[in-house]
């Protein structure tokens, strides 16, 4: 099959041989930063250079990013999580009050607002968005959000009143109302089956922007609304964006996004590579890798496979890896080094590089008291077997094959092998839930709340290290009791404080068993032109161009 | 006559049933299926029961013959199903792509077949034997020529660098100037070698050697006697270069961003979007039939010997 991602690799290279007799011609010079203390101006039309075309646009599907970046635009939420804070702040609900043990939210939304088909976003509106978030709807296909636990029920109190029923207690519930994946829509949409939400101009939100037409896989056009007036309550810009326009181009090729974004024909790029970052900043471009504040890039282990069951040989293979030289080799400064299973913005981190050292001699006492001993041909082998394990790489993940293969040239070192494979979509997602063919698996994911560890390890969400009663039919009989039942009691504990301290205690267990190794927290990279102000994220860093503007260019 | 037109849209229907099942079959034969891979992927984060909803919902789990039965069905009646990735009717996928793909494959093969032509002119008329020689390697340069690095190339000198024709926003024009001769140039190489080679042949042949007997000089011989011989199995080259220009397309269309058949087709299979894959296939199918149908019908349009054949047959 054709490989897109090596493709345009391969691409680049070629490009950069190209590029290099062509280099004498370009006589465009770095461009002049502006003064922070311009006036915003209104108007313009903002070009966004997109790698991939949005998927299903049905909210809780938001965290895929080509869709995250769409729907931050053209949806509200009802709180908003300043993204420097991590504090949730009020936006269409304008205050709430939750009980002592985190079972009812009752929230009060704000006067006035009204999605783009005209419809008042009332508290009726947002029962039925919660309703199809926390339970789904079968006969339409929608499925349940991944950040609404344990819901049960709506109740509308009055029309600015809304109150929600929890079956057991939801901490993390508060800051799910924040996240990309609760963006609130007209209850038209809602009344759509879920095939026909790959549309955009069937999305209605109320957001700064409105879907005005769409080319299918290529193009995207977003209008503003002149008449939005309830941008989150803290935000010093209230009233309409700046911009009039945002226009979405799909451009697969690397090279082509950064190319026409040097060239002036785009003002912002989404997925930058860590390795042509140097060249967009030499041209007086801005890079922008706002955290994803979640889960970091990791390796983690699948136990249920009797090679990676043994803790001292995931021991092992953790202090064998050196997280280091992967980030210095393959990223950059926007890519900091792991030092948990979560990054340090996230809320709940806690500080585990002590337990997280490269050490290659403890790794091979390790290994050899596990009784894995070096064979004639370099290879750690026990009762004939060999110590040989498998990947499958993750294509979201930026640079995941580079960084696999590196961690298999560290792991050849104390005689292990890691075959690091690639396959299409069908047979990666169905081998890799299978622990004999994949024993080990790269994982990430970002959320700003300690939920996000949960939403990774257990069973029934994303199960990362495949649990028995998770999504694949192939485990036999592994279950960590311990580890579920600290993430049960990290997605129900009222009290915030008790609840950093389970979060605290699950990124050590998990990192005590040697579960994941962590490797680098990993940012979402975008690149800007200069004259492109007011740039801002979300807190795990979905675009935001409600305060952007376009200075004159120079 | 008509018997043979009948013949030929029985074949032609023959051939689009056998599409259709043939790449039923393979489709349910990989690892995986589009719900999996859609409904699996940690952004939506499901847990096993949720999927298990959602494919009893698709139908996913019901037994072959009965999907079967019903797809086609469906297609007979025009109705493609849902693309389960992107959320839209396969339908409105294929009106979105089709016109694109369209455009850049005629227009790319139209640009390929005057890069043949004149390429191969040259070298017949050329005077001097190292010169006809440089010629003739050229197809052989052409087709090595990797079409991304090309495409790539362009965009960085045209669009980039000398700012002629942006690549962002074009004008429906600009679009294609750029996508149009990156997909030329691999296309027009085994036009160019078959006609080269045939005209070479051609040249070889009694009735050349009568008409330069009688004075003829050699380009009224080129002209007038062995172009018209030396095009036949280029025409023949030319339907089978359908599939080339697709399968060109996929990487033209990643490169440029367009829209098109050929990024749609990588995207399915690769997400094993069925629906949309089987529609794909059935006009691929259909485009194939029609396009060899026109060669054949053109034949003795070039050459009146078949024409008479044909007559005797219908």
């Amino acid at each position: 099959m054709f490989n897109i991602r090596r493709f345009r690799k391969t691409a680049g290279l070629a490009v950069l041989l190209g590029g290099t007799l062509l280099a004498g011609a370009s006589g465009w010079g770095a461009a002049q930063a502006a003064g922070s203390d311009e006036k915003p101006a209104r108007g313009g039309t903002l070009v966004y250079l997109e790698q991939q075309s949005h998927t299903n646009l049905y909210p809780p599907a938001g965290g895929f990013y080509p869709n995250g970046g769409i729907l931050n635009q053209i949806t509200d939420k009802l709180t908003y999580q300043n993204p420097k804070t991590l504090e949730i702040e009020p936006w269409i609900a304008e205050s709430w009050t939750v009980n002592a043990d985190a079972t009812e939210y009752t929230f009060k939304i704000r006067k006035g607002v009204t999605f783009s088909d005209g419809t008042p976003l009332d508290a009726a509106a947002v029962a039925k968005n919660y309703d199809t978030f926390g339970r789904g709807n079968k006969d339409l296909k929608l499925p349940v959000s991944e950040v609404i636990n344990n819901y049960d029920c709506s109740e509308v109190i009055d029309h600015q009143t809304v109150k929600f029923y929890f079956k057991k207690p939801s901490p993390g519930f508060l800051q799910g109302t924040s996240v990309i994946g609760s963006g609130l829509v007209s209850p038209k949409t809602l009344a759509l089956p879920y095939e026909a939400l790959g549309d955009a101009t069937k999305i209605i939100g109320s957001g700064p922007f409105m879907v005005a037409n769409e080319t299918l896989g290529r193009e995207l056009t977003l209008k503003v609304r002149a008449d939005y007036s309830w941008g989150p309550a803290k935000l010093e810009h209230q009233g309409r964006a700046y911009l009039d326009e945002i226009k979405y181009i799909i451009t697969p090729e690397d090279s082509v996004r950064i190319g026409a974004l040097l060239a002036g024909q785009a003002d912002i790029i989404r997925q930058i590579q860590a390795y042509d970052e140097k060249q967009v900043e030499d041209e007086g471009y801005l890079i922008y890798a706002p955290s994803t504040r979640g889960v970091n890039n990791s390796i983690v282990f699948r136990p249920d496979n009797p090679l990676v069951a043994d803790i001292r040989v995931r021991r092992a293979l953790l202090h064998a890896t050196n997280a280091d030289e992967i980030v210095s080799t393959l990223f950059s400064t926007n890519y900091p080094k792991a030092t948990s299973i979560i990054a340090k913005t996230a809320s709940g981190y806690v500080d585990l590089s002590s337990k997280l050292s490269y050490d290659i001699e403890k790794a091979k006492q390790l290994l050899d008291k596990a009784g894995w001993k070096l064979g004639s041909n370099g290879r750690r082998q026990k009762d004939g077997q060999i110590l040989e394990l498998s990947a499958y790489e993750s294509l979201p993940q930026p640079q995941n094959k580079e960084t696999l293969q590196l961690v298999a040239q560290q792991w050849e070192k104390v005689g292990v092998k890691l075959n690091v494979l690639t396959a299409d979509s069908g047979s990666a997602v169905v081998n890799n839930l299978d622990p004999a063919k994949a024993p080990v698996s790269p994982a990430m994911v970002g959320r700003a709340d300690p939920d996000v560890i949960k939403s990774q390890y257990y069973p029934t969400n994303r199960n990362v290290l495949l649990q028995k009663g998770g999504n694949g039919d192939k485990v036999q009989s592994f279950v960590d009791e311990r580890l579920n039942a600290l993430l049960d009691q990290l997605a129900s504990e009222p009290d915030r404080s008790k609840r950093l301290a389970v979060a605290s205690e699950v990124q050590n267990y998990v990192v005590d068993q040697a579960y994941a190794i962590p490797i680098f927290e990993e940012p979402q990279a975008f690149a800007a032109a200069p004259y492109v102000k007011g740039v801002s994220f979300e807190a795990v860093g979905r675009p935001s161009f409600y305060n952007t503007w376009l200075a004159p260019r120079r | 006559m008509s018997r043979y037109v009948i013949g030929r849209i029985g074949q032609a229907v023959l051939v689009l049933w056998a599409a259709f099942t043939v790449s039923f079959g393979l489709l349910q034969a990989l690892p995986g299926d589009a719900i999996l891979i859609k409904f699996l992927n940690p952004e939506l984060g499901l847990g096993p029961e949720q999927i298990a909803d959602i494919r009893t919902s698709y139908g996913a789990d019901s037994p072959l013959v009965v999907q079967y039965v019903h797809t086609a069905i469906n297609f007979l009646t025009g109705n493609f199903g849902y693309s389960i990735h992107a959320g839209v009717p396969v339908g409105d996928l294929i009106v979105a792509n089709l016109p694109p793909t369209l455009w850049l494959s005629t227009l790319g093969f139209l640009l390929s077949l005057v890069f043949a032509i004149t390429l191969a002119a040259l070298s017949a008329l050329s005077p001097f034997a190292w010169l006809r020689a440089f010629i003739q390697s050229i197809p052989a340069l052409f087709i090595s020529t990797p079409v991304f690095w090309l495409g790539i190339l362009l965009i960085q000198i045209f669009s980039f660098q000398l700012r002629l024709v942006p690549i962002i926003n074009p004008g429906p024009w600009q679009a294609l100037i750029l996508p149009v001769l990156t997909l030329a140039v691999p296309i027009s190489a085994p036009l160019a070698q078959i006609l080269m080679r045939n005209i070479d042949h051609v040249l070889t042949e009694p009735f050349v050697a009568v008409a330069r007997a009688k004075g003829a000089s050699h380009r009224w011989v080129l002209w007038k006697h062995v172009a018209k011989n030396a095009v036949l199995p280029t025409l023949t080259i030319g339907g089978i270069l359908f599939g080339e220009l697709l399968a060109g397309a996929v990487v033209t269309e990643a490169v440029f961003g367009l829209n098109g058949l050929g990024g749609l087709t990588q995207r399915s299979v690769n997400d094993q979007d069925i629906a949309v894959l089987q529609a794909i296939v059935v006009f691929s199918a259909a485009a194939f039939v029609v396009i060899n149908l026109t060669v054949d019908l053109l034949y003795p349009i070039f050459d009146p010997r078949l024409k008479v054949r044909q007559g005797v047959v219908a």
